[in-house]
């Protein structure tokens, strides 16, 4: 690699991050996107250029066959696919690090000079440790996206999968892996190839491993992860194969993803080693177990929420029984009778006089697609001069920013979307609350519930609200599986359950 | 060939920098960043190119041109794919601001 190649190297990276940069703010971040994809095309043809090979044709065939693919790809697929879309791309730039590292491991693709050089100057061993990195890290991201991808597109279960001995074997498949890339240091020939192939298979056990454990909530952290992990796994092929742009690409990428992890870990109060090796969040323990020697006060809480529990059974068969005495009004009655009468406290009476309003959205709005209809409901509040804002929880949904997109694609402003900071002293201050599909980010127990999963994780304060509005599926435990006390409150909440979509269609025409 | 320790001076400092950088995007766009950033992780097209080509030039044989290959249409996929979806989704975001 020549100076004017390092320099060419180092411009295109500044390139690189000045696009980035300028994607933290809406109004630049097309230009941003298009600024960094163009700093990648330089990057192409400039390899294409001081490598020597423009005219192997074969990169050109499989160039084209993967833009075709992808732009197919990027092209249809749809605003909702998008978690396991991100996933699945990710994947495969893992998987593409995971084959240039295998190359270079055999000691394919230098040219004669490159050969020379490694030999002359002793750089074997770190050509050999970083090409079988690379081969590691890009493979537990292929497998581990692949999984991911997956769970999210619910082809594989959501619920975390635990295997036999599943701990021991992750740890066990890890330690391989780094046996077998550090082996790889010292050996050459037959025994490189044992090496290669140990790694390869090692890495992508445990890439299996540890992604198939975790259960739909984590996904944000564990897609944040992975989209770090593509970037190291660049960046280390591009060391074994020297290539400055790479390794300054990859790095930064690694950088983003790692943020983005951390940033998710805090929003859920979890930490990443839990998710990754001590397993996802189990469901609350149960109560009873623990307290018969030392504390009185969590038997009687335990006893508390079994009779919650019985008093939220009641209320759904009550419920189920009143929508379908309705729905026997609605038949029976034609058009004739006005059947909303006699329900005076309903949700939509307490919508028509309201005047500030905030709308929780979360996963399952995602699930019901209910996003056109939330604007709707927007949108029929604001006609009748009702402010309307949206809280979002970091973690609301599957992927970080998750509600934003779907919002942005319903029409929303984003100007109305707030961060959970800057909104969660309002609670208190607004008319109602709509929460479309989100239980754990609004849970109130997460602030007593000591020792379940959820406890500490900051959540939206919709208990502090007057009147609040559940259309929910039902009102089982969201993930973490902590019953959440917001439903059984003895005043001013509403809970509207089924089918997000329709449920609020019937709000909208309820608001009068 | 660069020397190891310039090429990890190199990921540490992009790192750094990705890192402060970064942190200036709002969460409201973190999934069309997530997904910008999963493109540009697609940047090994440089090396997978370099290499099958290399390996071209130099007669390694078939198996060579078939891994290469393959790891440039996986990667072309994650570049085109990545940043086709970023456009789309941050075109979404753009559109009420017309």
């Amino acid at each position: 690699m020549s100076a004017i190649q390092i320099i060419i190297s180092a411009v295109l990276a500044v390139l690189v991050l000045a696009g980035i940069s300028m994607m933290s703010k809406v109004k630049t971040a097309v230009a941003g996107n298009l600024l960094s994809a163009l700093a990648m095309l330089c990057g192409v043809v400039a390899t294409l250029l001081f490598t020597g090979v423009v005219s192997v044709w074969t990169v050109y065939v499989a160039i084209l066959i993967g833009a075709l693919v992808g732009s197919l790809m990027a092209t249809r697929v749809q605003m909702i696919q998008m978690p396991q879309t991100v996933a699945l791309f990710n994947g495969l730039g893992g998987g593409a690090s995971a084959l240039v590292g295998i190359l270079s491991a055999l000691g394919i693709g230098f040219s004669e000079a490159q050969a020379h050089e490694i030999v002359l100057h002793g750089y074997g061993p770190f050509v050999q440790f970083t090409a079988l990195l690379a081969v590691a890290v890009g493979m537990v991201t292929l497998v581990g996206s692949l999984v991911a991808a997956g769970k999210l597109h619910r082809i594989l279960p959501q619920k975390p999968v635990v295997w036999k001995c599943h701990s021991l074997c992750t740890l066990l498949f890890l330690v391989l892996t780094l046996g077998f890339v550090i082996t790889g240091i010292f050996v050459s020939g037959a025994a490189m190839t044992v090496c290669l192939v140990g790694t390869l298979v090692a890495a992508s056990l445990f890439g299996l491993w540890f992604s198939v454990r975790v259960g739909g909530a984590d996904m944000p952290i564990t897609i944040s992860l992975l989209n770090s992990l593509s970037g190291v796994a660049g960046s280390i092929a591009g060391m074994a194969i020297s290539d400055v742009f790479l390794v300054a690409v990859g790095g930064i990428v690694g950088a983003s993803g790692l943020l983005l992890t951390q940033i998710m870990c805090r929003a859920m109060n979890r930490k990443l080693m839990s998710i990754l090796v001590g397993g996802t969040a189990k469901p609350a323990p149960k109560q009873p177990q623990t307290p018969v020697k030392e504390n009185e006060e969590l038997v009687k809480r335990a006893m508390d929420l079994e009779k919650k529990i019985k008093e939220l059974e009641a209320m759904v068969a009550d419920l189920e029984a009143r929508v379908q005495t309705l729905h026997g009004q609605l038949a029976g009655a034609a058009q004739a009778q006005p059947a909303a009468q006699e329900e005076k406290p309903t949700a939509a009476g307490v919508l028509s006089k309201a005047k500030d309003v905030i709308i929780v959205p979360g996963y399952g709005m995602a699930l019901a697609q209910a996003q056109h209809q939330v604007r709707q409901l927007a949108d029929k509040l604001e006609s009748r001069g009702v402010r309307v804002r949206y809280a979002i929880h970091p973690v609301a949904g599957r992927m970080p920013g998750h509600m934003n997109v779907l919002l942005a694609e319903a029409d929303v402003d984003y100007e109305k979307l707030y961060e959970m900071e800057a909104i969660n002293d309002d609670f208190k201050k607004v008319d109602a609350v709509v929460v479309i599909g989100a239980n754990d980010v609004l849970n109130p127990a997460a602030r007593e519930a000591v020792g379940t999963p959820i406890y500490g994780m900051p959540v939206l304060n919709v208990d502090e609200a007057p009147e609040v509005i559940v259309c929910n599926y039902d009102l089982k435990p969201g993930y973490a599986g902590v019953e959440n006390p917001i439903y059984t409150r003895e005043k001013g909440v509403y809970l509207e359950l089924g089918d997000a979509k329709e449920t609020l269609m019937r709000l909208i025409s309820g608001i009068a | 060939m660069i020397h190891p320790l310039i090429l990890i001076s190199v990921f540490i400092v992009c790192t750094v920098l990705g890192y402060f950088i970064i942190r200036n995007v709002p969460s409201l766009l973190h999934t069309p960043l997530m997904s910008g950033m999963n493109a540009l992780s697609g940047v090994t097209i440089v090396g997978a190119i370099g290499a099958t080509g290399l390996a071209f030039l130099s007669g390694s044989g078939p198996l060579a041109q078939i891994v290469g290959g393959l790891a440039i249409a996986l990667a072309a996929v994650n570049v085109f794919g990545g940043f086709g979806v970023t456009h789309r989704m941050l075109m979404m975001f753009n559109k009420k601001k017309k």
